[in-house]
């Protein structure tokens, strides 16, 4: 793809966003707001700046992330927009605070790469374990734990009457993940050694498994005291992949699916949340009014959408709860149809395709496991969610990464890819 | 608005998001394609031999050269030993290994003392016979 094919597509994003704020009011016979001109002045702002800083400070990086994340960006805002159109024009302060922040990661690592990355492991594990936990604190201090739907994993920040809210667990999945990699850069020799024997199964050395008894531990905190059922399944599983990824050992998948079984197993029969979830996965209808509800309007906003949807503004995905945030891809698939939310899974599967590249050609293990978990990340949240709302698994209350609102996970997701593009930037030097 | 015209007006946002995916799609097709060209088994040429000249074989997996019959690639030359050198492709370069030969390698020109990363167009001497990688 050419630098020009690479601008032309992050313009046309803008201009889908823009074309969006167009239609959604026109359904409902209203003329459009003058979000019709905000919106692709602020996407082509926010992406084309981010386009220059990739250009200036990571100039060999691959074209096709920049375009994709746009896109994703631009239709998950044209859907936020449209349910509500206030929460619309915050996405847009936080769209230009994220792409500022994923510049700033690109000049901040311009001399010295990701590779400096390695040196910080414990900092970052520490920081994201931190993170993690942060939303824990008692009510009553400046800086408290926020209890949401049931799910304590927010922070809020109160200075007088300014307060700001953000969700800590977006930024902890990054530097685990850079941390993971970092460790197991080094240690990926010691793991795919396999000198105990027991039966049939060859083991490696005890203290090596300490690790993923760690992050098991970790994963099952998360859900026990946030009653984060999305990030602690997440990091579970990112982790058993990066692990698989480094050693090529089937045994780690098979333990952590064991361990992932036997968890589930125990969180069902001990805490309700979990139950009421899995309950609202297999019997949605048995108690529609009550904690079927959401994942059945999520059902219907699917079902009433067909082949190409209500159209923009013309349905109803204001009826689904959390339409904008966690069930926003039931909301596009509403308005736009199975077309429309085929094309957002395809974005996503082209961009998975090309994080993995970026991890194949990757010139050393740190930046392959980086990019790789990177990439992961994206992949599993993406699989949990959509998943979650097409009733393939329980619904994990996660953000779907770029088009739910919420600046927190945007944010991250943004400084990800800025992460990425530098790696691809690398690879060739 | 008449129906139609929103109708349409959606068909087009719709065409639009497949239009976008169609040219990045297309975009890592191509890097791919790239990708697998330059990854692909390189090819090596008998550019100067007593009887092989001109003679191509290609390094997809580790291939030993040399005099003896039971040699991947069997060298006419008197002055090679029976198995001689070792070519490997791993990793997107050619790896050259010579077996404890008695007369020794030479890549461009310079005898082979330890195992070696190739080139696209390393030229390597075994006896009299000289073959360039491309």
């Amino acid at each position: 793809m050419s630098r020009n094919t690479e601008a032309a597509l992050v313009g046309l994003a803008a201009a889908l966003a823009g074309a969006g704020a167009v239609l959604a009011p026109l359904a409902d016979g209203d003329l459009p707001t003058y979000d019709v001109l905000l919106a692709p002045a602020v996407f082509l702002a926010a992406f084309g700046g981010l386009l220059l800083a990739v250009r200036r400070w990571a100039p060999r990086a691959t074209r096709t992330l920049l375009p994709l994340a746009a896109f994703l960006t631009a239709v998950g805002w044209v859907e936020v927009s449209r349910l509500d159109r206030d929460l619309g024009r915050l996405q847009l302060w936080w769209l230009l605070v994220g792409t500022a922040l994923a510049g700033t990661t690109l000049f901040v690592l311009r001399r010295r790469g990701v590779g400096v990355l390695r040196r910080y492991r414990y900092l970052f594990l520490v920081t994201g374990l931190g993170l993690l936990l942060l939303p824990l604190l008692p009510s009553s201090w400046p800086v408290r734990g926020l209890t949401l739907n049931g799910s304590r994993l927010w922070v809020r920040f109160q200075a007088g009457d300014l307060s700001l809210s953000f969700q800590p667990g977006e930024a902890a999945k990054i530097l685990i993940v850079a941390f993971l990699a970092s460790y197991l850069a080094d240690r990926h020799r010691a793991l795919t050694g396999m000198p105990r024997r027991l039966g049939p199964l060859s083991l490696p050395e005890p203290r090596q498994l300490l690790p993923v008894l760690l992050a098991f531990g970790v994963s099952f905190a998360v859900l026990v005291y946030q009653r984060d059922l999305g990030a602690s399944v997440l990091l579970f599983l990112v982790f058993a992949a990066m692990l698989f990824a480094a050693t090529g050992r089937f045994a780690y998948p098979a333990a952590a699916l064991a361990l992932l079984a036997g968890g589930g197993l125990a969180a069902y029969q001990y805490f309700g949340h979990v139950r009421l979830r899995v309950e609202a996965w297999l019997h949605p209808f048995a108690d529609f009014a009550g904690t079927g509800y959401q994942v059945a309007q999520g059902l219907f906003a699917l079902g009433s959408g067909g082949l190409t949807g209500t159209g923009l503004g013309a349905g109803r995905p204001d009826l689904i709860p959390a339409a904008a945030t966690d069930f926003v891809f039931a909301a596009v698939s509403e308005e736009l149809g199975l077309a429309g939310g085929l094309a957002v899974i395809a974005a996503y599967a082209l961009l998975v395709a090309a994080g993995f590249g970026i991890a194949l050609r990757a010139r050393d293990p740190f930046r392959k496991l980086l990019a790789g978990g990177l990439t992961l990340t994206l992949a599993v949240q993406t699989v949990l969610i959509v998943g979650g709302i097409l009733r393939l698994l329980p619904l994990t209350g996660i953000t779907l990464p770029f088009m739910s609102y919420g600046g927190s996970s945007l944010l991250a997701n943004l400084v990800l890819v800025a992460l990425l593009a530098r790696i691809s930037h690398e690879e060739g030097s | 608005m008449p129906p139609l015209a929103l109708h349409l007006l959606k068909i087009g946002f719709i065409t639009a998001l497949y239009i976008f995916l169609w040219v990045v799609g297309r975009g890592i097709a191509g890097h791919l394609k790239r990708e697998s060209a330059r990854s692909e088994a390189p090819t090596v040429a008998i550019t100067e031999s007593p009887t092989q000249a001109g003679m191509t074989f290609r390094v997809s997996g580790p291939l030993i050269l040399g005099r003896s019959p039971e040699a991947d690639v069997v060298l006419q030359d008197p002055y090679a030993s029976d198995f001689h050198i070792r070519l490997a492709f791993q990793g997107g370069e050619v790896r050259l290994h010579d077996l404890g030969s008695t007369n020794g390698t030479q890549v461009n020109g310079e005898r082979v003392v330890a195992p070696l990363a190739l080139r696209r167009g390393d030229r390597v001497q075994v006896g009299q016979t000289i073959m360039e990688i491309r």
